[in-house]
Order: C-alpha cells, then structure tokens, then sequence
C-alpha cells in the first residue's frame, strides 16, 4: 500500500524524495517521500531507532557531521536539492535551524547566547532588540531579562531549551527542526515548550520529533508514522492530518502503534 | 551488622551466598579494597619522601658554614686607607716609641694622642686623661666594656718555642700565676677569667709531659732556672712584660733576658722569622702574619695576658677639653685644623697630634675603633688606589681596557697609547673605550676579585652546620687558624645578578637566567601556535582516513624520543643547514665579537620547540577531544562555518585544557639539557645574550657543567642554581596559570 504523503490546502515547506540514508553500508532508512506543510507543526514519531532523528537531520545537512553518513535521493527546498553540490550547507542551516533533544547553550552568556547567530550572518539591525524579541518569542525574556550577562549555563533545563529556542529564532530561519526537544524535561518545562512551539507555528514552519504519542496528538498540526522493516531500515508508513491518524488510522500499523501493542 | 536482623532466604537454592558466606564474602571485598588503598598510600608516600629527599639534598647544598682564607684581609686594606690619612694629616708627630708621645704631649699644651693607659699612669702629673662618649677608662669600665677603646693584650709564641726554650716556658708559667697580681701596679687591667683560663689550659696543652687534666694547674718556681728569653714587639705591651721579667728574676730565673719595644707588627714579624721567643702585641695576630709563622714551622699559640683601656691624653695645662666623642675624634686626628673647627667652646689653637706609628697595633686598633670603616664603604678614589697599589700595571692595563676607572682620567694606561688603542675600528677597539667607567661597586668586587682574593678552602652543608655548630668552629678553627668561618648563603641576590665566573664565590646565573628566558620565549612562540594548529587540523579537520592514521601515530612516537635526538636534529638543521639564518647573518646581525655561527638562542629555541612540538599537539589534541559534540552541532545548526564554530566555541572551551598541556611541556623544556649541549649552548659566556642571535647559555646547562667540576663549591652553587631553576618554573608555571583561570573565568 502506497502510504498517503500529501496533506489538502497550503504550500510545501520542504519534501523528501525517494531518500535514503546510509551510515557507511548499513541503510538507515529508505524510500522517504514526506511533503513538510509550511508554517505548521509536523510531529515525526515511530519507534526507537526507526531512522526519525535521521530523517530530520537530513533536512539541515547536520549528518555530514557523521563521516559514514551518506544521502541519497533529494531534499526539495525552494525548488532544489539541498544535496546538491552547489549548494552550501551552511546557508542551508541557516535557513533551517535546529534545537536539540538536550539543551546545549553555548558557555556564554545569556545575552551572547541569541546575539552570536545573528552576529556571524551579518545583522545589521539592533541587537539589544533583536536578542529582547527573540527571547520574548521565546517565552524567557521575563525570567532572564535581570540577568542577561549571567551564564546561559545557570538556567534550569527548560529555560535552557527555551534559550536553543531563542537563538534558533535570532537568526529568522524558515523551517525549525527540533528533535526531542522535551525529552530531557519535566513534565512542566514540557508543557512551557509544548505552548511555545503552538506560538511558533505562526512565522515557522516546524518539523519535531517525539517518542511522546500524547504530545505529537496534542501540538502537531501532522504527523508522519515511521516504522522499521526486517533489514532494520526505516520507511514512512503513514503521514497524515495528525486529527486523521489518531482517530482513523489508514494503516494497520499505525493503529497497533497508537493503540500501545508495539513500540 | 551484628543487631541487624537476618533477612529470611526466599528460596532455598538462591544463587547468591547467605547468611555466614554472605558476610564473609563482604569482608574479603572490604579488605581487598584496603589492601589496594594501602598500596595507594605507600605509593603516595614513596613519591612524597622522593621529593623531599631531593629538595633536601638541594638546600643542603645551598646554606652552610663555610671556611674563607682571603689572601689579603679586606679590613686590612681599609685600615691602611685610614691610618695612611691619619699619619699624613698635618701636625702629627708619630713615634713607634710611647714615652716620646707622652713627653710630647707633656711639653705641648695643644697636645694630643693615645697609647696604652699604662703610658698614662706613668704621667700623671703632665697629661690628662679624656673620657670619650662620656666614661672614663678604670678597672670597671675596661672589664664590663663600657669603655669603647678596650682592649686584649697578648703574647704569642710557639709550640717550638715552649718544648725547646725551658726558661721561655717557665716564664710563660710563672706569668701565667702571677699577672693577674701584678697588672695594676703597672697601669693595665687584668683579662676576662675565661680568657685567662683559656690561656691557662693552652699553656698545659703545650706542656703534655706534666700529665696534667684540663682544669688543673700548676705553678713552676723558676728556682736556679738558665738561659735566655727575648721578647719583641708591642710598646703598648712593653711596661708589663717587662715588669713580669724582672719579677722573674727576682723569683729565680738566673738567666737573661731582652725585651724590644717595636710595635707589634714588627714584634710578630721578628717572632715568626724565628728571632724571637714571644711576640707581644696590642692586637689579635692576622692571618697573613699566621701564614708567614706556619711557612717558618711555628705556629702561634696566643695568650691574652691583661686588657687595655685605650687612653686619650692632652696636655695638663688644656683646661678645655674634659672629654671627647667618637665622632670629635675623627675629626681631631684628621679633617680638624683647630680645637674650635671640632667644638667651638674649645680654643682657636692649631691641634697638635702625637700618635703612634704604622707598625703599632695601637694605630690600628685606633683606627678601626674610631673610624668604624669597611672597605665596601670607602670611595672609590680610595679603592682606586688600593687597586693601584696592589696589583701589577700590566694586570691594570687590562682591567682599564676592560671598563675605564674614570671618565675623564687614566689609572694605569698613559693616554699616548690609550688614544692609539682607542682609535681602532669599532670591531677591534676594547670595549673600555666606550663603557660607561666603573662604578664604586664594580671596583670594589674588582679588589675583592683581583687583591682579597678570597677562597673557600671548605664548605660544611645545611644539615651539620645547624647541628654542629661548635665542632665545626673548633675544626676550622684547628685546620685554618687563618680562615674566616662564615654562614654562607650560596643562592644570594648577587648570585642571582651576578654574570659566570671561573671562581665560585663570584659566580652568579643571569646570563643563564637571561639564556633560559630567552630560549623559551622563542620555543613557546615556535610550538605553540604550530601545536596547537596541527592539534586542530588533526581533530577538528582531518578525515579519518590512512594518511592522517599515520600522522597521528608519528606525533605519538615523536613524543617519546629521547630529546638527545631532537639535539642532534637542531644541530644537524638548525646550527648547520640553516647556520645563515640563524647566526641572523641574513639579517646582518652577526656580532662583531663573538661569532656564534648557528649556535645561537633561536637555534635552541626552534631544537626545544621541536621537542616539545608533539606534547603540545597531544594534549591539545585531547583538550579538543574533550569539548561535547553537541557544541559544536549547536554552532553549526545557527549557520557557522566550520572555522567560527571553532573559533567562537570550541577553541574557548578547549583553551584551559590546551595551557595546562602547554605548561607540562614547557616546563619540560626549561629543563632540558641534553639537546642544548648538543645544539651548542656556551660553557661559559659572561655577556648577556641581546637577542636570538646570540651565544647562550641556560640554567640547566650551568647546572650541568657546574656539577661536572671537581671543587666542592661548585656543587654548591649548583645547588643554588637548582633553587633558582625551580624558582624559575614555579613562577612561570604560577603565572601560566592564572592567565589560565582568568581566561576560563571571563568567557563564563
Ligand atoms: N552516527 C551514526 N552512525 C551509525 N549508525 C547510526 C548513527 N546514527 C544513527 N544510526 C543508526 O541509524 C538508525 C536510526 O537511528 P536514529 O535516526 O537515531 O533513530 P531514532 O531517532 O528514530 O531513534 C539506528 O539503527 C541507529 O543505530
Ligand atoms: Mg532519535
């Protein structure tokens, strides 16, 4: 059964097709085709290991960190392939920022923390103002507003995450990847970030990650299920209006996944 | 444990030991983990001991007793100076004879002059006795020293002398017994008890056939006793000697006896010649005049017979003058013309001096009492003129060639040749002919180096001459009775400022310490941005592929070659292949006088950074390693380059870690020998290096060659070397690290 990858009104952010990944001669996952909505919140979820992580670091370029790792296919942005040779990835990054499944502020501080994404793209505007709106964006700026000199270091985790949000939001990307971002949180910092994204959603288009079943039906506006085969390799198994695949699932997989008999 | 309860087995045939096994199994568990704790500790302990044993061999080696035989007595030189001011001082009439200075003064009422207080009491009636710095010469005054110009009168003669001459060693035992009575009625006082004891037991000591025990004594009757005794030398000591004679006589003695009154200089000279059985002398015996009796078989056994109270005397009839200062005195046997230029209550009337003359003891005792002078603190006019008197013109010549003495006159060179020397071109001219001339100092250790000569004939460490104390003075005092015993720092501020020297006691390090800085200011600026650049090519960059496998696996040997090699690889490439470029020949900064060819401080430097090049790479390596992936990630995901993220983030948090390695390895290299030598480092160089052209030397190459020589104070100046190395690196390394910690602080 071909799996449904195309969603009723709005415009594509980025898509996938026919990508596979390799980490050297293993294939990590196969035959992606996934269409992101612009300006909405897509959850990818799955079980462990199912290639989810990989699939959205694909759209950044963040696996050519890995030397084994290996694409094929095409990311479709703007009407071209970012894999293409032509293309730097750093201006990809740009673009399309990422937030990580454990805080990782930079040993600055809090104020250098925004600022420095935006330094080194060339801002020309004010930064005061530029690193005030972003943390308000991100719901931090009342907490940290005093102690903008302090260590990005000396917050909790959540407002740690809410800083990476912050300063992924600094240098206006389009498309935000978050992997896991609240996996690392208590179920409060969770919620905080969970309404931030909702927020977000209105300039950026979002690609996140979870494990959480309840969060991916809470806050996204579509999910794509993924799963893994025989040969370990991940592969899209349904994609959908998020309302659509919890509630009526096309798939039989999808409905064991959500239902708890696997995963 | 033993109240807890037992915790009921669930099932019979639990895989687990229970009960009695289970707390057995736990104790084993607990003493193997106390045994591997023991070994922890001895391990400790055994690096511990190690350190102190080494830090206490060093400082053993830099404190301590040691024995000086100056060649010429340093206060003897500055005496000379004084009493040569005072004899030539206008109006003084000087006499090696007491009883003229006495009649003198009796016939002058503006007279005045000192001699023994015995001088005095005989005239009485004609002289007046001062007190000086308000007390007055008496029996009290001279045995609590309240008096200043007190002092020792001795006799001395020989050992030879006692066991031949029976008649000289008898008086001497009779003296001995009776002195005491009879020093009064001569006008003397008697000597300290102990003094008088001491002299006793040197007496039985000489005479071991009376198998006498210390502390016991024995008085000869000289009944019907023959032959002869001479006695020469001091007119101060005279009256009592000869008093003591006659006395002898009247008790027995039925021999003769000659006693001269000649100053004690020329007393100890006729004794130590052999032609006299006793010396008598208003001072201690000096060193030199020790030499010359030793040279001649005798060696002098010194006996304090009484004490002296110098006694300042005018005129009877000078009703102004009641008492005098120190300071008065100075000026009344010197700068003073008149009474009145010294006190103006005192009269307007020329000061007529009577004193006695320079072969006395008494003009020296004077001289050193009143004046106070040493000789570091004379001018330099008169240090000049000592140097002059006491080296040869050839030997001067040289020096002034060296460094001038004045700037605008020659000491030694007469300006016809000086002017033909000097107008040689710049490469050829000595270098006195533009040095600044020298200073007071510089001609000071000039004399001291050149006329004191002092040598250091044996050095005690830390540990016996904090404990043995009195068995080392008693040793000395037995081996050298003419050498000074003096606690010696060898690590001392002028060591540490002074240049090499061929002599111990005037070497210093700072051309070492100079040569040491400058080789490490080039080896840090030659490995340390190559390191860690190649550290961040290797870690940040480099693909893993075979190519950059191998890289890394040379680094790694490289860092465990013996750095005798990396010497040979300087020598071979820096001091050879390159010799144009680093004799700065390139530069045209060869200096003139001394070629070095490649032998120079960027040679060393650049052989140093070599050897330290892989540890550098290594832990910076393993700094970088260190920073969390997810660092970098966060860089990149904002739109970095490579090199920002780098840059900006893991650069920063790999820098404390990248300065500790530094340090490691750069303290290494401070104290590496090995490849210097080979490179070439100087043996001995006195000129400061200028700059990483020059000849060098290093601390640790002073060290070495320092510990390779055979005499002892060579060791010891090693040793102070050794504490100035390690002073050395503890403040660089302190220095090192607290740029560190206020680096790591600011970037938060
Ligand atoms: N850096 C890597 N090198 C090699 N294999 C990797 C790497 N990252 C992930 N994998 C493999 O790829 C597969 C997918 O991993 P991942 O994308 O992290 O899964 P998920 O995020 O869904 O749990 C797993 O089998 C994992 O072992
Ligand atoms: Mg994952």
């Amino acid at each position: 059964m071909k799996p449904n990858t195309s969603f009723s009104n709005g415009s594509v952010a980025v898509e996938a097709k026919e990508m596979q990944v390799y980490y050297g001669s293993f294939r990590a996952v196969k035959d992606i085709a996934l269409k992101i909505p612009t300006k909405h919140i897509t959850a990818l979820i799955g079980p462990s290991g199912c290639g989810k992580s990989t699939v959205l670091r694909s759209f950044n370029r963040m696996n050519d960190l890995v030397a084994s790792a290996r694409v094929e296919g095409q990311i479709l942005y703007h009407g071209s392939n970012i894999y293409d040779t032509h293309v730097d990835p750093v201006e990809i990054r740009r673009r399309i920022g990422m937030v990580f499944q454990k805080p990782n502020p930079f040993s600055k501080t809090i104020y250098e923390n925004v600022a420095w994404g935006a330094r080194i793209n060339g801002f020309k505007g004010n930064m005061d103002q530029l690193v005030e709106e972003s943390l308000r964006q991100a719901a931090l700026w009342d907490e940290v507003k005093d102690k903008l000199s302090q260590s990005g270091y000396s917050l909790s985790g959540g407002q740690q995450q809410r800083l990476c949000i912050a300063r992924t939001i600094a240098v206006k990307p389009e498309i935000i990847l978050m992997d896991e971002p609240t996996s690392a949180l208590d179920p409060v910092a969770t919620l905080r970030i969970e309404e931030l994204i909702q927020e977000l959603k209105k300039q950026y288009t979002i690609i996140i990650v979870t494990h959480n079943m309840q969060q991916a039906a809470r806050a996204s506006d579509y999910t794509a299920f993924f799963n893994m085969d025989g040969d370990r390799a991940g592969y899209l198994v349904e994609f959908d209006n998020t309302n659509e695949l919890f509630t009526n699932p096309k798939n039989e997989l999808t409905e064991q996944y959500i239902t708890g008999r696997f995963g | 444990m033993d109240n807890m309860q037992p915790i009921p087995n669930q099932s019979e045939t639990t895989p687990f030991p229970e009960g009695e096994a289970l707390k057995n199994q736990i104790q084993w568990r607990h003493r193997q983990g106390l045994a591997w704790r023991l070994l922890f500790i001895a391990a400790l302990l055994i690096a511990i001991s190690s350190l102190i044993a080494l830090l206490y061999n060093i400082l053993n080696d830099s404190f301590g007793y040691v024995v000086v035989i100056n060649k010429v007595d340093p206060q003897r030189l500055a005496l000379d100076v004084v009493e040569e001011q005072i004899l030539n001082t206008a109006n003084t009439v000087s006499s090696e004879d007491d009883f003229e200075l006495a009649n003198g003064i009796a016939n002058d009422s503006n007279g005045i002059g000192f001699f023994g207080i015995a001088y005095y009491q005989e005239n009485n009636e004609t002289l007046k006795l001062l007190a000086v710095d308000g007390v007055m010469p008496n029996a009290e005054t001279a045995a609590s020293g309240e008096y200043p110009f007190t002092r020792p009168l001795y006799l001395y003669t020989a050992d030879a002398v006692l066991q031949n001459n029976q008649a000289a060693n008898i008086f001497l035992n009779y003296l001995l017994n009776n002195v005491n009575s009879e020093i009064e009625t001569v006008g003397y006082f008697p000597a300290t008890s102990a003094a008088y004891a001491a002299a006793q037991q040197r007496w039985l000591s000489a005479n071991p056939g009376l198998g006498l025990q210390s502390g016991q004594w024995v008085s000869i009757e000289p009944d019907g006793m023959a032959g002869t005794i001479r006695v020469v030398g001091s007119s101060t000591v005279f009256p009592l000697t000869q008093h003591m004679l006659e006395q002898y006589q009247e008790a027995g003695f039925a021999g003769n006896f000659g006693n001269e009154s000649v100053g004690s200089s020329a007393g100890l000279a006729a004794f130590c010649s052999g032609q006299a059985d006793f010396a008598a002398s208003s001072r201690p015996i000096q060193s030199g005049e020790i030499e010359a009796c030793r040279n001649n078989g005798r060696f002098p056994l010194e006996f304090q017979i009484g004490t002296d109270a110098l006694a300042i005397v005018v005129n009877n009839q000078n009703s102004a003058l009641n008492e005098v200062s120190t300071e008065q005195l100075q000026q009344i046997f010197t700068t003073a013309t008149t009474w009145n230029e010294v006190n103006e209550a005192w009269p307007a009337q020329a000061i007529q001096r009577y004193i006695p003359g320079a072969d006395s003891g008494t003009l020296d005792f004077f001289a050193e009492a009143v004046y106070q002078t040493s000789l570091a603190s004379l001018p330099k006019d008169d240090l000049v003129r000592l140097l002059a008197t006491n080296i040869s013109t050839g030997r001067g010549r040289a020096l002034e060639r060296e460094q001038r003495f004045y700037e605008s006159a020659l000491v030694f060179e007469d300006p016809a040749t000086w002017n033909e020397v000097c107008a040689a071109p710049a490469g050829e001219r000595p270098s006195g002919c533009i040095a600044e001339p020298r200073t007071q100092e510089e001609v000071y250790d000039l004399l001291l180096a050149e006329v004191i000569q002092p040598d250091v004939v044996k050095v005690y460490n830390l540990q016996n001459s904090l404990l043995n104390r009195t068995a080392i003075a008693t040793e000395a005092a037995a081996l050298y009775p003419n050498g000074e015993i003096t606690f010696r720092s060898w690590l001392s501020a002028d060591f540490i400022t002074d240049p090499q020297s061929s002599t111990p006691e005037f070497a210093g390090v700072r051309t070492a310490i100079f040569g040491s800085l400058w080789v490490i200011f080039i080896t840090i600026l030659f490995s340390f941005p190559i390191g860690v650049g190649a550290a961040i090519y290797l870690e940040e960059y480099a693909a893993d592929n075979r190519l950059n496998r191998i890289l890394q696996t040379n680094i790694n040997n490289l860092a465990g070659v013996p750095s005798i090699i990396y010497g040979m690889l300087g020598l071979a490439i820096f001091v050879r292949v390159l010799e144009q470029l680093t004799s700065g020949a390139i530069f045209g900064a060869v200096e003139s006088t001394a070629s070095a060819n490649g032998r120079t401080i960027i040679s060393a430097g650049l052989t140093l950074g070599l050897l330290i090049l892989p540890l550098i790479i290594i832990n910076a390596q393993e700094a970088l390693r260190a920073v969390p992936n997810s660092l970098r990630q966060a860089g990149l995901a904002l739109g970095a380059t490579q090199w920002q993220t780098i840059w900006y983030h893991v650069l920063p948090s790999a820098l404390p870690g990248i300065l500790t390695g530094t340090i490691l390895a750069v303290s290494r290299a401070i104290g590496e020998t090995a490849p210097l030598v080979v490179v070439g480092a100087s043996t001995f160089i006195t000129v400061d290096p200028s700059g990483p052209f020059s000849k060098f030397t290093t601390l640790p190459i002073q060290i070495y060659q320092w510990t390779s020589r055979p005499q002892a104070e060579f060791r010891n100046i090693a040793a102070a070397a050794i504490i100035v190395l390690l002073a050395m690196l503890l403040s660089l390394n302190a220095s090192a690290i607290i740029l560190r910690n206020r680096y790591s602080t600011r970037s938060i």
